[in-house]
This record gives structure tokens, C-alpha cells and sequence, in this order.
């Protein structure tokens, strides 16, 4: 089908129309950081800075532990993305292939437990870590990101195991290998791609995470992760926009790239099983 | 969905049973002891007279006073109020703009996967961050909002948008929307994308104008997505607390308070522990019924 000239060139503007003023809020970031402080207090706004100041983000980077906050960050991804990823993928198996007393209202349970408000569960979890003395503790993170993430990870598993044919494991189990070996040798393999989708969504449920750290973490700086150390920011020096732009270009920088190269996995992760 | 509802009774049924419940085992005990146990402990709570929990000193009387209290309090009914105006506004105008910007990107054209990226981009950036860079923009003396609605002569003097109610209202609702927007523009076009090209050409041969295809094909095809992507932007916005907590901490005049902010206000900074999770315990109920409505739209789910 050929679209006449007028028609495409009305698509074309509408298309770059909508993606410049969605997208303006990211392009403001970047200017704001790259403008000089005294330049931002000046009417009418300039939305090009004379001289693009790039040292914002070295001397940024020499007074906030930024690299200490994104480590924190990835090292609470990484431990509570481990953790779920193994109990999700066992128990999604089992969810798709067998049929387990109770694995329906499990099933249930799960659905209800990835709509909790962080806020219901931070205050038993807080008397919980304090009474085991995990308070500030990176482990603390970790198993609270651990709740946010199973129930999702064992969902997003339990809908991609079944679409994968169940002749698969059948064939292997007639040819001598076991259930187990089935699951490990022949379905994991298979499920890469899902598998790499669900862990990805599970990092950016982490990495975006920022009631459980303000609760666990304020008092312990050395293991504030990266969305709480900008938070301390703007609380701290609400005028200099300058600074706490540069420092959050670098903690969305992560996510941002992964998004614009692995677009297909997350979004894969997202829409997986919902579509029915 | 592929692979029916026969189960892998191959060799040995009774052994394969065994092992289903094996592999449940992990994920069961760790749901318990850190999703499970939490709840019971907050519903626990929730009915003692609790400041701060301590869970090795022996539980104090029963008392039902938190509830009572809740349910007497005006602040309570105002949190339940801005949360239900919260979800009307923000879930309607995503549902706008991210619809449209999917049919949008569903159309052919040169650069369109990179338009598709573009257009679901807010998506991928933290909740902190969306709220840094709004915070900014609708800053009061020199944010660009006030600058662009002098210049169009909407506003005479600048709006004080952290202290006027309505305005901080706008400001929670706008970053809401452009934080929630990609997703349902994300679960649109992978919708618009099952939908076979035949039913168009069908239509076409029919005659029927863009405007029909759109009414009578597109829409009805997208109906099952929509319903699910809806109860999941209703529910994240229930939920969401980083967005609302760091803009505005549920001020000014507990204008942009939801019950998320209330139950960790309560909590956190008043030292209600008892009386916060007696509000945690309300949005649980919610929760349930949530989840109950979404299984009987999408049963195959399970």
C-alpha cells in the first residue's frame, strides 16, 4: 500500500512532534547538567548552553561516591536477582509441567503478592531485620528486593515454560534422561532468551527500588544505593540543579543503555503472558 | 496457550508428582519466610498499640483501637480520596497518550523502530530521576513550566507549584503520567501486532474508512490488553511511592497524600507502627480483590 506525499509527510511531523515533546524532559536533564549554575538562574531559558560545561561530570564524580552508589546498586540487582532466578525457575517449571496440590491457589498467592505496596511489607521487614540486626546491612536490600522480584520472576517463567512444547522433554525422557536432567539439559538451554528477559526485568525492578533502601539504608552511607544517594541530593542543596542533573544522567545511564540495546528482552519480559 | 492441559505423565506419574513438589520447595519456603511471614506480622501488628516493632519483646494486648481510629479519621478518607482522583487522572491520560503514541508507531515508515525506542524511552528512566527532572521543570522561580506559561500568557504571576494544592497535585500527576505512559503504549503495540493483516484488507475491500477499521477492528482486537495493562497501571499507582514521597513527601495540605505515603508517614516518621499497618492491612484487602479480578479476566494465566 503507497501513501500518497501529504500523508507521509503529515505522519512524518506527527511522528518527530510526538517524540520531541515526550522526550524533552531527558534533553532538559542533559542541559541543565551541561549548563553553568548562574546560567540557570537567568529568564528566558536557554535551551542550548553557550558552553557545554562536560567537567560537571568529573567533578561530580570527585564529590559524591557515585560509582560507590551504582556498585551498591548493581551488588543488591545482582544478589536479589540470583536468589530469585533460582527459586523462580524451579518452581515456574514445576507451575508449567506438573500438577501440584495447592498450585493453584500458590499460583494466586503470587499474582497478589506482585500488586503489595512496598510500603505494607517495609514495616514488618524492618522490625524483622532489626531483630536479626541486618538493619544497613546489603542484605538487608537483598532480600527485600528478593520479595519485589520472585513473585514477577516465577510468573514471567511459569507463562514462558508453557510455550515451550511439552514433546520436548518427552523426547529427551525417552532417550534416557531424567526429569531433572530434562529440565537442566533441554528446557534451560531452550529458554535462554526467556530466561535473560525475566533476570533483565528483575534488574530494573531492583535498580529502580527506592522505598525499602531509604528505610534500611539512610543510616549506613557506605551501602546507599544509587537512587538514594540522588534523593540526599536534592534534599540537600535543592538550588544547584546543575549538580544533581550531571549525577543523575550518570545513575540512569546503566538502565538507559540497557533499554536502548536490549529493548527487545525487556519489552519481551514485560508484555510476556499478558496478551491472552 | 500451547501444550494443553494433560500433564507430563510419561513414565513414572507418581515419582513426577514427587518431584513437582520438590521444585516448589525453595520458592515456597523463601515466599514464606520473606513475603508470607511479613504479612502475618504486619496483620499482627496492626492490631496491638505498636510505635516502633520489636519482635523480641512479647506482643502487646489485642486491641481493635487502630481501626477504629483509621476508619474515623479524616485523613484516612482524604488519602482514599487523592488515591481514587490519582488513579482516575493518571490512568485515563496514560491510556491517551500511550494508545496513541502505539498506533502511531504502528504505522509504516522509515525509522520506525527507532521512533518505537524514542517513544517508550520514559519507561526506562528510574522513578528518582523522573522525579529530579520534574522537580526541576516545575521548580517556582526559575523552572521552565512557569517561563513557558508566562510567555503564553496563560499565568500573569509564577505559580507556586510545591505549595498551592492543586498545583502539587498536577505536578505528582503529570510525572506519573510520563513515567506510566510507555508502558501502556509498549502493551498496545505489541497488541496491534497480533492483530492479522487480514482482517484489515478485509475491510478495506469492504470499504471501510481508517475511522471504522479503527472502531470496529482495532479497538475490539486490543480489548483483552487493554483490560489487563489497565488493572496493572491502576495497581502501580496504588502502589507507587518514590515518585509522590521524593516530589512532595504527600504535601502540602496532605493534597498529593495516597495511602502508600499515608501508611509510611505513619510508620516512619510519626512512629505509628500499629496504626500504619492497620492502613497497610486496608490496601492488602485491596490487593486481593485486585488480583481476584485479574484472574477471572485472564484464568489461562494460571
Amino acid at each position: 500500500m503507497r501513501q500518497s506525499l501529504p500523508a507521509r509527510l503529515f505522519l512524518y511531523a506527527s511522528v518527530v512532534l510526538t517524540c520531541a515533546v515526550l522526550i524533552f524532559p531527558i534533553y532538559w536533564l542533559v542541559v541543565t547538567a551541561l549548563s553553568q549554575p548562574d546560567q540557570l538562574r537567568q529568564l528566558p531559558p536557554k535551551f542550548w548552553p553557550d558552553e557545554p560545561r562536560w567537567s560537571v561530570f568529573g567533578k561530580i564524580l570527585e564529590e559524591r561516591p557515585i560509582f560507590l552508589w551504582l556498585g551498591n546498586s548493581a551488588l543488591a540487582a545482582l544478589g536479589a536477582v540470583t536468589i530469585s532466578m533460582v527459586v523462580s525457575v524451579l518452581a515456574g517449571y514445576s507451575l508449567s509441567r506438573f500438577r501440584v496440590r495447592g498450585g493453584q491457589s500458590l499460583g494466586l498467592f503470587i499474582l497478589t503478592a506482585k500488586m503489595l505496596p512496598a510500603t505494607l511489607l517495609v514495616i514488618p521487614l524492618f522490625g524483622i531485620f532489626r531483630m536479626t540486626g541486618l538493619i544497613g546491612s546489603m542484605w538487608s536490600i537483598i532480600l527485600a528486593h528478593a520479595t519485589l522480584i520472585i513473585p514477577f520472576t516465577t510468573w514471567m517463567l511459569k507463562g514462558y515454560f508453557d510455550t515451550i512444547p511439552r514433546e520436548l522433554e518427552q523426547a529427551a525422557m525417552v532417550d534416557g534422561c531424567s526429569p531433572l536432567g530434562a529440565l537442566f539439559r533441554v528446557i534451560l538451554p531452550v529458554s535462554a532468551p526467556g530466561l535473560a528477559a525475566t533476570a533483565l526485568y528483575g534488574f530494573v525492578l531492583s535498580w529502580s527500588d527506592y522505598a525499602y533502601a531509604r528505610t534500611f539504608l539512610t543510616n549506613a552511607q557506605g551501602n546507599w544505593t544509587a537512587n538514594l544517594g540522588i534523593t540526599t541530593m536534592k534534599g540537600e542543596y535543592i538550588s544547584n540543579w546543575a549538580d544533581i542533573s550531571a549525577a543523575s544522567i550518570l545513575v540512569a545511564l546503566p538502565i538507559l543503555v540497557v533499554y536502548l540495546f536490549l529493548e527487545r528482552y525487556l519489552v519481551g519480559g514485560l508484555t510476556a503472558g499478558s496478551d491472552k | 496457550m500451547a501444550g494443553g492441559r494433560f500433564s507430563l505423565d510419561l513414565a513414572r506419574p507418581s515419582r513426577q508428582h514427587w518431584l513437582g513438589y520438590i521444585l516448589l520447595a525453595p520458592a515456597v519456603l523463601l515466599i514464606a519466610a520473606i513475603i508470607v511471614y511479613p504479612l502475618i506480622v504486619s496483620v499482627d501488628l496492626s492490631f496491638q498499640n505498636v510505635g516502633i516493632a520489636r519482635l523480641d519483646q512479647p506482643r502487646r494486648p489485642f486491641t481493635t483501637a487502630n481501626y477504629e481510629r483509621l476508619f474515623t479519621s479524616p485523613d484516612f478518607w482524604n488519602a482514599c480520596w487523592v488515591t481514587l482522583k490519582l488513579i482516575v487522572v493518571v490512568t485515563s491520560a496514560c491510556f491517551i497518550l500511550g494508545l496513541g503514541t502505539a498506533l502511531l508507531v504502528n504505522n509504516r515508515f522509515k525509522g520506525r523502530s527507532v521512533a518505537r525506542l524514542l517513544v517508550a524511552m520514559p519507561w526506562a528512566v528510574p522513578e528518582v530521576i523522573a522525579v529530579v527532572i520534574f522537580a526541576w521543570i516545575f521548580d517556582s522561580s526559575f523552572g521552565l513550566m512557569n517561563w513557558v506559561f508566562l510567555s503564553l500568557g496563560l499565568i500573569d504571576k509564577t505559580i507556586n507549584w510545591f505549595s498551592d494544592p492543586d498545583a502539587a497535585f498536577a505536578v505528582v500527576a503529570t510525572t506519573m503520567i510520563w513515567k506510566g505512559y510507555p508502558f501502556v503504549s509498549i502493551m498496545s503495540l505489541a497488541g496491534l501486532q497480533s492483530i492479522p493483516e487480514d482482517y484489515y484488507a478485509a475491510a478495506r475491500v469492504d470499504g471501510a474508512s481508517a475511522l471504522q477499521r479503527l472502531r470496529y477492528i482495532t479497538l475490539p482486537c486490543l480489548m483483552p490488553v487493554i483490560g489487563v495493562t489497565t488493572v496493572l497501571v491502576m495497581l502501580w499507582i496504588f502502589r507507587d511511592f518514590s515518585i509522590i514521597y521524593v516530589l512532595t513527601g504527600g504535601g502540602p495540605l496532605k493534597a498529593t497524600q495516597t495511602l502508600s505515603i499515608m501508611t509510611y508517614e505513619q510508620a516512619f516518621s510519626f512512629f505509628r507502627m500499629g496504626y500504619a499497618s492497620a492502613i497497610g492491612v486496608v490496601t492488602l484487602v485491596i490487593c486481593v480483590i485486585a488480583a481476584k479480578l485479574t484472574m477471572r479476566r485472564a484464568p489461562d494465566n494460571l
